[in-house]
């Protein structure tokens, strides 16, 4: 579709809605249905191989243990080379990742392009495409953190020009850097139209000596961004690092420019600075921005934020100290590097025996239904209406801190997973159809189905809950151990 | 021991500009620190001949001269980061007594435990403030708090699934079915509001807790937020419709209620207020003290309580942000107390010596 066609169809873009529903499905580009058995290892707790597809993905797909476990006799061993696969992204193939983002290419269209785009549908394709890749991409630690970083770098699509620029953003800042360079990735998102608009770095300007910086940015820089809330710096530092970055500018909407980020020098505050106890030499320039990210980035409070942040996510709700200060060591060691940090992570004893303990935030309880039930979704309205429902849509929360990360904020959203697994269990979601095998097989009382959905064998109190109770596929998908991970 | 009454807690997130809420219009120091922003004499709403209400806060004026609404001003916490996060999280666990100063409430009241909507967060998430709960329900609307058609074998079998489950999952679970059974009792008794409310998200939030609050269903706790109070820039262009949202909301709120609200007390806070001076993009920074409000329920209003000793740079704290001179526990255990007795609230305000305001 070009982007006239696309401009024309407005909220009606989606093809559901010129062909109907049942056609949705077999119309996505990518053909077919991901294969693989519906069974998976047979013992009580979880094994190495379910754990690592648990932590390192969006959830276990039809075949993937045993795709999994075929790469080395040993299972732990099996688990690392998966793990160590995925850390190098490049290296995997990923057809079923290309034609899910296939049908969203405006969004690697150029910044500009994107302002002439309805935000509403210019929102809604990110979502979707963010959705679709998630659920099949087979790069799956990427799209794991993908999301990470999205909450770290939060950015509100409804703020002002966010509208237009949180897509380039998307694209630029969060999946250029992903499992790449952590400074890379603050300078990309310190110089990014979106983040400029979204805490104000486009008033943080000094154009008289009265003025004083709006330092928005340079709080959550470094409350969030970088040091953390008890990293140890001052009031006084968010002032000075604010002052370190007036002048940057994000062209609004404008001929030939529109978006292009600039470095004003007459909206710029040349005097000397002292962050976090290091000087910034007056008539920095626009080099100050590069002296305070280098301040912040090699902080140590830096290392320990984005470790413990990690650890939060992959191993445990409450981390050790001593896990916390390892991954921080090697976070310091290699000067930021993601893809190192990460393998120190998944290399861990602590990460290695902390299973199944982790409660699904509702986009992954979701996601790992489509991915266990070995489901194609388009990623539009009929699917996005159950995150809504459970207040966790991608890219629609308000603040900079990102979606909370811990269970209690989401323990409200019980009844509509349940919802949510009943409508995918009896193909009720526009635009998103399970394998009909997946459905059959609970049907039919296939007790091995319920193993891979689980990554462990079913407890007999389990199975006879699910299995005889008319609906098992919308039960196995609600229980208990399939809120965990 | 009052087994029947709400309390309606209304959290303003991104920090609210107290200053120019309630006004210290006869105050020199606010015009000066505010060249651009400050709200003169002529247009504030006289409150006490030395505060005036903002006019975009004019529906909450009634409520006022009726003696229902206290204003509170220089009310804010002991954080000092002036981090959202961090101040709400402080404000919302008040203390370190383990989970939401709320939950605690709700846990350590005197009486037997709370029902299955004992407590509700309007909207999808359950705010910090009722952590650990007896039982917390993230509610906004009794028509989508349901299981489609046909549930029973279906709500049959999660019940089996979860009956041992250990932890805030069963917990949560075993709440999810109880609310449940509850709101379907609800939803099919006919029903029409006593007032007319905006049909914007925080007020159908309000009348959401009015329905619940009439059906007598044992509601003690609701938790209703109004985000996006966070004006570094262009305040004049965001604060307005915010303004108005609340007021017109709680407004509706008091109608709708009638005789109602003497069962009802509604507090309203945020986590910290803004920078007195204004900046170079006509907003605000973050700030200390800010206001609260508070009604219903027996309160004495009518009006300003505040201990105000100006707003010249020397009596400023930190880069010129008003001092909290009242503790927000100050305001809300008195509310408590006088509802549910005092005798857990050292459980509820761990660490905090009491000296409570006299709301009544």
């Amino acid at each position: 579709m070009n982007r006239r066609a696309f401009l024309l169809l407005g909220a009606c873009a989606t093809l559901g809605v010129v062909v109907g529903c049942d056609s949705v499905v077999e119309a996505l580009p990518g053909g077919e249905f991901p294969r693989g058995p519906l069974e998976a290892p047979d013992s009580t707790t979880l094994d190495p191989v379910s754990h690592m597809l648990n932590r390192t993905t969006f959830g276990a797909r039809p075949g993937d243990w045993q795709r999994v476990r075929a790469l080395a006799p040993d299972p732990h061993e099996a688990a690392q080379r998966f793990a160590a696969a995925q850390l190098d992204p490049g290296s995997v193939r990923d057809l079923p990742g290309f034609w899910a983002r296939s049908r969203f290419d405006h969004l690697e269209e150029p910044l500009g392009e994107h302002y002439e785009y309805n935000e509403k549908r210019l929102l809604a394709e990110l979502v979707g495409a963010t959705v679709a890749r998630a659920a099949a991409s087979e790069r799956q630690l990427f799209e794991v953190m993908v999301q990470f970083w999205s909450d770290h770098f939060n950015i509100d699509p409804t703020k002002e020009d966010c509208r237009w620029t949180k897509a380039a953003d998307d694209r630029d800042t969060i999946r250029a850097h992903a499992l790449g360079d952590f400074g890379d990735m603050l300078r990309a998102s310190a110089l990014s139209p979106a983040m400029l608009w979204y805490l104000d770095g486009q008033a943080n300007r000094a154009a008289a000596p009265a003025d004083k910086p709006n330092e928005n940015y340079a709080r959550e820089l470094l409350e969030l961004h970088t040091l953390g809330v008890d990293g140890g710096y001052t009031q006084r530092d968010v002032m000075e690092a604010a002052r370190c970055l007036t002048g940057w500018t994000a062209h609004p909407l404008k001929p030939f420019k529109t978006g292009k980020v600039e470095f004003v020098p007459a909206l710029h505050d040349d005097g000397e600075k002292v962050v976090l106890g290091r000087r910034i030499e007056a008539r920095g320039g626009p080099g100050d921005l590069d002296q305070l990210l280098d301040i912040v980035k090699n902080h140590p409070s830096t290392a320990r934020n984005i470790a413990r942040k990690l650890c939060v996510r992959f191993v445990a709700d409450e981390p050790s100290g001593a896990l916390v200060a390892e991954v921080a060591r090697e976070f310091l060691r290699t000067a930021g590097s993601i893809r190192a940090t990460l393998a120190a992570l998944l290399g861990h004893q602590e990460f290695l025996s902390s299973r199944s303990c982790k409660f699904k935030l509702p986009f992954h309880f979701v996601v790992s239904s489509l991915r266990a039930t070995g489901a194609r979704t388009d990623g539009g309205e009929g699917l996005v209406r159950f995150l809504q429902r459970m207040g966790h849509t991608p890219f629609h929360y308000g603040t900079p801190d990102g979606y909370p990360q811990e269970p209690h904020p989401w323990l409200g959203t019980m009844l509509w997973r349940w919802n949510f697994a009943a409508a995918l269990a009896e193909d009720r979601i526009k635009g998103t159809r399970a394998r009909t095998d997946a459905v059959a097989a609970l049907h039919g009382g296939a007790e091995h189905a319920l193993g891979h959905l689980f990554g462990r064998r079913a407890t007999p109190d389990e199975a006879r809950a699910i299995l005889g109770s008319g609906r098992p596929l919308a039960l196995a998908l609600s229980a208990p151990a399939f809120q965990r991970f | 021991m009052a087994a029947d009454h709400t309390l309606v807690v209304v959290f303003l997130r991104g920090a609210a500009d107290g200053l120019n809420m309630v006004v210290p219009v006869e105050d020199d120091g606010y015009h000066r620190a505010r060249p651009t922003l400050a709200v003169r004499k002529r247009d504030a709403l006289p409150l006490d001949g030395f505060f005036g209400l903002n006019h975009a806060l004019a529906e909450l004026l009634p409520l006022y001269r009726e003696g229902e609404l206290a204003v509170l001003h220089g009310v804010g916490s002991e954080d000092g980061t002036r981090s959202h996060f961090e101040a709400q999280d402080l404000m919302e666990r008040a203390g370190q007594g383990g989970g939401g100063w709320l939950a605690r409430h709700l846990r350590r009241r005197p009486g037997p435990r709370g029902g299955a909507l004992s407590a509700v967060a309007v909207g999808e998430m359950l705010p910090e403030c009722l952590r650990g709960a007896p039982s917390a329900t993230a509610l906004d609307s009794l028509e989508a708090f349901s299981l489609g058609d046909g549930g029973a074998a279906f709500t049959t079998g999660i019940a089996d699934l979860y009956a041992r489950e250990q932890g805030h999952l069963g917990d949560a679970a075993r709440d999810t079915l109880r609310s449940l059974a509850r709101i379907d009792d609800l939803r099919s008794a006919s029903y029409t509001p006593a007032a007319e409310y905006p049909t914007e998200p925080f007020a159908q939030g309000l009348k959401l807790v009015a329905r619940l609050v009439k059906a007598r269903l044992g509601l003690e706790a609701a938790a209703v937020d109004l985000d996006g109070w966070d004006t570094h820039f262009a305040q004049d262009s965001l604060m307005p419709s915010l303004m108005r949202r609340l007021a017109e909301g709680v407004a509706a709120f008091r109608r709708d209620l009638g005789g109602d609200f003497a069962r009802v007390s509604l507090v309203v806070m945020t986590e910290f207020g803004r920078r007195v001076a204004e900046n170079s993009a006509l907003g605000t920074d973050h700030g200390r003290a800010s206001i609260m409000l508070a009604a219903g329920g027996g309160i004495r209003g009518g009006r300003v309580m505040a201990e105000w000793r100006g707003l010249e740079s020397g009596l400023l704290e930190g880069p010129g942000d008003l001092p909290v001179a009242t503790d927000y526990r100050d305001v809300l255990a008195p509310v408590l107390a006088r509802h549910w007795g005092a005798g857990h609230l050292p459980e509820v305000f761990p660490g905090h010596a009491p000296a409570p305001v006299a709301l009544y």
